[in-house]
């Protein structure tokens, strides 16, 4: 792999992730992407890949058991 | 724990912890089962969180990040007092993590699938496919995935509840995710969906 796709790529996650990035830097990886097919799969591909994991936020909610024991611990606390 | 002394909480800061945090159980209980891996310790540990942070209340800064603040406590109890009796992850050696590819892998499946390979393998797992894969992660990638990926902390909110700077929270969430990628195929080729492309890389 080029170094500018590595390190595109790895500045890539700031995006995916959401985290705070200068917008000069913004456009750079996006025109990087692009410009070039590779890179631009392997980011759509990350970018499932997290959404994929996502997909257990929710889906293993707390006992309604243990949600009333907690409650009745702190309210005798 | 039992005979923990009574904490002196005006009613009003009471009401208010039971009202911040208790919308928050389902984010540490889920969060709780992938480090414990089993739901008993996870009740437990949960727990554990939650009567430590109403007897830390008071140094809680209002204003401030409950979630965070939450699951830092949730953390430090995990490492303390239930780490001991995990069983240890399956190893990954870095060296495999790092050559592993998903892109590649998939590109070289695409005789196989002519139209985007990626979406037959990943819309053919499932919920406790991705499960079974985070947690055969060796805890540190697994709690990073996890926080980052499941529960939507940033790098810097990480870095807080693992108590490891920023450097550290991406180098982990990197080798994580390859890790978990790694995993992930591997569970897509058991299962049948994608055939091995070099056989004999995973011993009978």
């Amino acid at each position: 792999m080029k170094q500018i796709c590595r390190e595109t790529l790895e500045r890539a996650y700031l995006l995916i992730d959401g985290e705070p990035i200068a917008e000069d830097e913004t456009l750079s990886i996006r025109a990087h992407l692009e410009e070039c097919t590779p890179c631009y799969e392997r980011y759509g591909l990350e970018v499932e890949v997290k959404a994929l994991i996502s997909r257990l936020r929710g889906a293993q909610p707390c006992p309604e058991a243990l949600r009333h024991r907690i409650a009745g611990l702190i309210e005798e606390a | 724990m039992a005979e923990a002394k009574r904490i002196e909480l005006s009613p009003a800061d009471k009401a208010r912890f039971t009202r911040d945090t208790l919308p928050l159980l389902d984010s540490l209980y889920a969060s709780a089962l992938r480090m414990t891996r089993n739901p008993a310790d996870a009740e437990d540990l949960v727990q554990e969180t939650m009567l430590r942070a109403y007897r830390s209340f008071d140094r809680f800064e209002e204003g401030t990040n409950l979630k965070a603040w939450l699951f830092r406590i949730m953390t430090n109890a995990y490492i303390n007092t239930y780490r001991k009796k995990q069983r240890e992850p399956k190893k990954v050696s870095a060296d495999e993590i790092e050559d592993f590819d998903l892109y590649q892998e998939l590109k070289n499946h695409d005789d196989q699938f002519s139209q985007t390979p990626e979406r037959i393998v990943l819309d053919s797992l499932v919920d406790t496919d991705i499960i079974e894969a985070i947690d055969d992660l060796p805890e540190q990638f697994r709690l990073a995935v996890v926080l980052s990926d499941v529960e939507g902390f940033s790098y810097a909110e990480m870095a807080e509840i693992m108590d490891v700077p920023l450097g550290t929270v991406m180098s982990r969430l990197h080798r994580g995710r390859k890790a978990l990628q790694k995993r992930l195929w591997e569970l897509a080729r058991d299962r049948g969906i994608v055939r091995s492309s070099r056989d004999g890389s995973r011993g009978a």
